[in-house]
């Protein structure tokens, strides 16, 4: 087993479907925050990087039972035997002590074998060097290095905004953050405070009290990589669309 | 052959130097050295731009991308701001943000920027542009003003406006009047939609609140409730609230939607109704309620006028069988959703298609306003409130002269408000229909603030063909949008980011709240603010129009507002995160603490806003201002305007609508959250986040149920076009079982012919080929469908 | 062994050695002095100055670094009356200002955009001294030579990865990825 941060700290997130409106706020705010490209075409899903990206599921009854709703899906920074992380060659992508799966572009040399082990296409290649339109690179955040073409880049939680608020707490003689002081940036968006952000290690966190919730599921948990991306949902089709199996293995399971 | 020397290197001698050498090598630091170097020169990205760092800072404003007023906070490095956050003392979205407003840095960065005063020097539109001073744009612009008012013409001068809520359009209004022109022209919005129903039912129309955060049951006919209905950021904080509620305790959305949209997908039920059978719908339920005796009898009795005939109408012709056959929603859902309507408390029946950025039907809207009135749920918690006016400080009375009064009442070119209809306002149809067939005066000058028409509204191209008549077209956008593309000189404003602004109460809110803009970088071009242009203007043009607006800067005029507020003495300017504003409603606001003006002017500047959540229940004279006192049934104004007329043109009934010429499908336009379709242009974060089933490559995809797509032979992903009426439009098909059969469904926002590379091109815009249909006695310009062919290609 | 035996060994060893250690960093930095001679001495020792007075931190736990023009210009505005040299540099200084520039100052420990340092995290949690990592800057009359490396932008006396992991390491931090890296 990993070693174990001596607070224990071990962030994640929990995603309230029933609270989502699926506006993608989440979404743009990460953009923005994390210094993400964009193209003159970005309607090709294999190639356009999007952190955090809003998938659409339907539960595909025919009219007028159809139902569709939006499902935002930030990376699921995996804890146990970490998907991307096992098969990376080069280090460049680790599960650190606090559980956020990092990933370091100069260390990567782009043979994208994380991308195809990640079962949540969470990871994304820069086939192309970023660049913005002239006089636009002057909103980029120093706080998250940019790109270059040819490595993998992935939702990191924010992580340069827990070492800001860390700053924040030291200033303050304090070596532990309160709650709330650490939210990735698609937490603060969210109009509809449908995503909760916290130490899931901490029983008295709104975090862990909610991943407890009865109707919290994980996507694809039958593949035992313990994500730490929860989710909420009241509705059943969307929690039985979660763990999706193929056909033949659903007739195992059954 | 053989030579003596004492410095011989042979071959061996050499080997053993190299060894040596390398060794000597791999004993210093070099290898080492560069070993690291060269590892550190592989990373050396030198085109990659490398962000500036400096001193974090925030600076809280207001966020101008529509009117939904929220609170922003802007992260700064240095002096450049590099992300846009919510602010989280704002009351409206308390520190959420939506997906627009998280993009807008895009906005002041944008490629399609316009970077100086232009000067149209090529034929209109072809995109010939002549870099002017900003003395020579102004003085352009005023001796042109001049020209115009000297000779009487002073009411030909026409300016349409895209942001109803803030000073801007009051210092419009006022400059017009001044100047002697009746034609300040809102683009179209559901608003005219409340303020014509509120006027004609409870009396007055200046603003509609609803109480949605206190309400149980909500039935939304078509309102696109968290796709930006209303307030967007506010309406999905309620949203949240709601659903944060004990499973159970949850209040109930009934959505009627001829599509499984967002907000469908998102509410506890879907009741699909043919597309404008939403008012039949409404009576269908008001049948229900009357029938069964579930209305506040209390209520009716005290507060309302013509009942009976309403009730003689409602049963006489609605019941849920005939309902049922117009709407294609089945009888006993109608009578199941009319029980729970009545008997939850409070509910609240909700009108506006869409976003609401155009009109509902006349008639629809009054029919499903009567819900409200029959369940009793106006001016009560959890209902249809007004809510207060912003007490800001009131202008002294313009000065008009011989001219000005003469043109500021000659009857508006769109026909707002005139003696046919008086009613219904702001009607751009109408003004593109009189300045085409010359049946009225005249334009000769066109002002476009903050507005995107020439893309945006239904039929745009017969607007900008009646357009190519107005010999002077003035654009003040801070983009190059379809618009200014047309225009004859382009003065561009300030981006939001850069002026000072404010935004008013916005739609739907219960309680009035003032939102200060502020700039947070200094202009990264050469623009002016609109207000400070027209108050140079107005000192220009000297006389009445120079001595009422004499304010020295548009900023002089926002802080001059704030006097209303600090006499009023009453509000928050909030300190900390206000905690559910909602629940304060009936509770008295406090006193501001505030010595001066100036003192509460810094303090909303530096907080960003003033609201005051107090509502005064009771006082029912406020509420219901009609001839008769009480909300009316039956409507005694429009008795006086159509004195001949039958009973039932008095009373919400349904009138079908007739759409131009004969088409097997309908066309509907729908809206998303994630696609801009007014007055600015989608920003490349939110076109990505798009989905693929909408846009691929520059195709954009029809929704059509699987039914309907196998009887023309369509398949997904095929290419199929749209022939209406109007033209024709090429697009891709989506099989999509939430669509209605018979009904192709395709999105607003895209098909754009100006901005950048990262919009331009891609997908159409289906306002090209909706045909606008005028609705029966209000003349009300309805652009919501449109009949269509659909032909595989 | 024929003749010579190891000499032409040790030739080369001592040559190359040689190269290694002194010619090869000639060629390999580049030496650039700073755009001002400034003196820490002139303002600690004889102005008085406290080292947070410019090398602060800011509330929110960032820290200031090298002070930016507009703080040097809080003292030096119209100038403070020096003569000679001082004069000189003081003059460089008003220049800068008139111009509206901030002065182009080498900086010595400066690293990558995804390389992330807290000064607050060293210093007011770990106590490290600033010496320990920026030797006597503090004490010094003249600037040392910035030695900019002539294969990529970092200069000689940066820090390089595994000082920083040693240091890590010898004091119990942790060195996942996330901790030094953006």
């Amino acid at each position: 087993m990993k070693e174990v941060h001596k607070n224990g700290v071990k962030w994640g997130m929990v995603i309230d479907l029933d609270k989502c409106t699926g506006c993608g706020a989440c979404s743009v705010a990460c953009q923005a925050e994390n210094n993400i490209s964009f193209r003159k075409d970005e309607t090709d899903r294999l190639r356009r990087i999007s952190w955090l990206e809003i998938y659409q599921i339907s539960n595909h009854l025919p009219y007028p039972h159809t139902r569709v709703i939006h499902m935002p899906r930030p990376c699921m920074h995996c804890d146990h035997h970490t998907p991307c992380v096992s098969v990376c060659p080069a280090s460049a992508t680790k599960t650190g002590a606090d559980g956020v799966v990092s990933q370091v572009y100069p260390r990567c040399f782009g043979c994208r074998y994380c991308m195809a082990a990640c079962p949540y296409h969470a990871r994304y290649f820069n086939w192309w060097d970023p660049t913005w339109p002239k006089g636009m690179e002057k909103y980029l955040n120093p706080d998250v290095s940019p790109r270059m073409r040819g490595v993998v880049e992935k939702c990191s939680f924010c992580y340069h905004r827990y070492h800001r608020a860390k700053n924040k707490a030291f200033m303050e003689g304090r070596r532990e953050l309160r709650e709330g002081e650490y939210i990735p940036a698609c937490v603060e968006a969210c109009p509809s405070k449908a995503m909760t952000f916290g130490n899931l290690n901490d029983p008295h966190s709104e975090v862990a009290r909610l991943a407890k919730s009865p109707f919290a599921f994980r996507l694809l948990e039958k593949l035992g990589s313990e994500p730490k991306v929860y989710y909420i949902c009241t509705q059943d089709w969307v929690r039985k669309q979660a763990d999706n199996y193929l056909e033949e293995e659903r007739l195992r399971h059954e | 052959m053989k030579k003596e020397t004492i410095w011989y290197l042979d071959r061996r001698d050499f080997l053993k130097f190299a060894v040596g050498a390398v060794a000597g090598i791999h004993c210093s630091p070099m290898p080492w050295w560069l070993a690291n170097d060269i590892a550190l020169w592989t990373q050396n990205w030198s085109w990659r731009p490398s962000p500036q760092k400096g001193p974090v800072s925030f600076i809280n404003s207001t966020c101008k991308l529509c009117p939904g007023a929220c609170g922003i906070k802007v992260r700064l490095v240095g002096n450049l701001p590099v992300k846009i956050e919510g602010n989280p003392l704002h009351p409206i979205n308390q520190g959420g943000i939506c997906p627009l407003g998280a993009a807008g840095l895009q906005f002041l960065y944008s490629p399609s920027r316009i970077k100086s005063p232009l000067k149209r020097t090529g034929e209109r539109g072809e995109g010939i542009w002549q870099e002017i001073s900003w003395d020579e744009a102004i003085a352009e612009l005023v001796e042109k003003l001049r020209d115009l008012r000297t000779n009487g013409n002073s009411h030909t001068v026409a300016c349409i406006d895209g942001q109803r809520h803030g000073t801007m359009s009051r210092l419009w209004e006022r400059f017009l009047k001044a100047y002697g022109s009746p034609n300040h022209i809102y683009t179209p919005s559901v608003e005219d939609t409340y303020d014509f129903t509120l006027t004609l039912m409870q009396g007055e129309g200046n603003g509609v609140g609803f109480d949605l955060e206190n309400t149980r049951y909500i039935l939304s006919f078509g309102c696109s409730l968290i796709e930006g209905w209303g307030a967007p950021t506010r309406m999905m904080r309620a949203y949240g609230a709601w659903r944060g509620e004990k499973l159970g305790n949850r209040t109930k959305i009934v959505q009627v939607d001829n599509r499984s949209s967002i907000t469908v997908g998102k509410s506890d039920e879907w009741i699909p109704a043919f597309p404008g059978t939403e008012g039949a719908l409404a009576l269908g339920i008001a049948h229900v309620i009357i029938d069964e005796e579930l209305y506040d009898s209390n209520f009716v009795k005290n507060y309302t006028y013509g009942f009976d005939k309403f009730k003689s109408l409602v049963l006489k012709e609605y019941s849920p069988q005939v309902v049922s056959e117009k709407t294609q929603v089945p009888k006993d859902t109608i009578i199941r959703v009319a029980r729970e309507f009545a008997t939850t408390k409070p509910s609240i029946a909700l009108w506006g298609r869409g976003k609401g950025s155009r009109p509902s039907g006349f008639y629809e809207s009054m029919a499903i306003h009567s819900l409200n009135a029959l369940v009793g749920n106006i001016n009560r918690p959890g209902g249809v409130l007004i809510p207060k006016g912003l007490p800001l400080t009131s202008w002294p009375d313009v000065e008009m002269d011989d001219i000005g009064t003469q043109g500021y009442y000659m009857p508006r070119v769109d026909q707002s408000k005139d003696l046919r209809f008086p009613f219904v306002a702001h009607r751009l149809q109408n003004m593109a229909a009189n300045i085409q067939e010359e049946t009225f005066y005249p334009i000769n000058m066109l002002l476009v603030y903050e507005a995107n028409p020439f893309f945006s509204i239904p039929d745009n191209l017969s607007f900008i063909q009646a357009t190519k008549k107005i010999p002077f077209i003035v654009s003040f956008s801070s983009y190059m949008d379809e618009t200014a593309m047309q225009s004859d000189l382009i003065l561009p404003n300030h981006t939001y980011l850069e002026r000072w602004d404010d935004a008013f109460t916005p739609l739907g809110l219960q309680y009035p709240v003032l939102s200060i803009t502020r700039p947070v970088i200094k202009p990264i071009f050469n623009t002016q603010h609109t207000g400070d242009i027209i108050l140079s203007v107005a000192r220009e043009l000297g006389g009445p129009v120079a001595r009422s607006l004499q304010w020295h800067s548009f900023k002089d005029v926002l802080k001059q507002n704030t006097q209303g507020l600090f006499h009023y003495g009453k509000g928050i300017v909030p300190e900390a995160e206000p905690k559910e504003p909602w629940k304060g409603l009936s509770k008295e606001s406090p006193s501001l603490p505030f010595a001066s003006s100036d003192e509460m002017w810094n303090r909303m500047v530096e907080k960003g806003c003033w609201y005051d959540p107090a509502y005064s229940f009771g006082k029912w004279n406020r509420i219901f201002t009609t001839p008769t006192k009480k909300f009316e049934f039956f409507v005694t104004k429009l008795t006086t305007l159509l004195p001949k007329a039958r009973d039932e043109v008095f009373l919400p009934h349904y009138e079908p609508i007739t759409l131009e010429g004969d088409y097997p499908l309908l066309l509907m336009t729908y809206e998303l959250i994630t696609l801009v379709n007014d007055g600015i242009g989608n920003p490349p974060f939110m076109t990505k986040i798009l989905d693929d089933t909408l846009l691929k490559k520059n195709d954009v995809f029809v929704e059509i149920n699987p039914k309907t797509a196998k009887q023309y032979g369509l398949g997904e992903g095929d290419y199929a076009e749209i022939q209406s009426i109007k033209g024709k439009v090429r697009v891709r098909v989506h099989l999509f079982e939430g669509a209605m059969p018979g009904i192709v469904n395709i999105p607003l926002g895209l098909g754009h012919t100006a901005y950048d590379e990262y919009l331009k091109g891609k997908g159409v815009n289906p306002n090209e080929i909706i045909s606008v249909v005028k609705e029966p006695v209000s003349d009300l310009a309805l652009g919501w469908g449109t009949g269509i062919k659909l032909v595989k290609v | 062994m024929r003749k010579g035996g190891p000499l032409f060994f040790i030739v080369g060893f001592f040559i190359f050695s040689l190269f290694g250690w002194v010619m090869f960093p000639k060629i390999l930095f580049l030496e650039k002095t700073q755009p001002i001679d400034f003196s820490h001495v002139a303002h600690g020792e004889e102005a008085g100055l406290s080292c947070e007075d410019c090398h602060y931190f800011r509330a929110d736990g960032s820290y200031a670094g090298i002070p930016s023009i507009d703080k040097c210009m809080e003292c030096h505005e119209g100038g403070t009356g020096l003569e000679g040299k001082a004069a000189q540099e003081e003059e460089k200084l008003l220049e800068f200002a008139e111009e509206g520039k901030e002065i182009p100052w080498l900086i010595y420990s400066r690293q990558p955009d995804n390389v992330y340092f807290s000064h607050a995290a060293h210093v007011k949690m770990a106590e490290i001294e600033c010496n320990t990592c920026h030797g006597d800057m503090g004490e010094r009359e003249h600037p040392p030579i910035y030695k900019k490396n002539r294969l990529h932008p970092y200069s000689k006396q940066t820090m390089a990865m595994e000082t920083c992991e040693a240091c890590h390491q010898e004091r119990g931090v942790l060195n996942d990825c996330f901790v030094c890296h953006k």
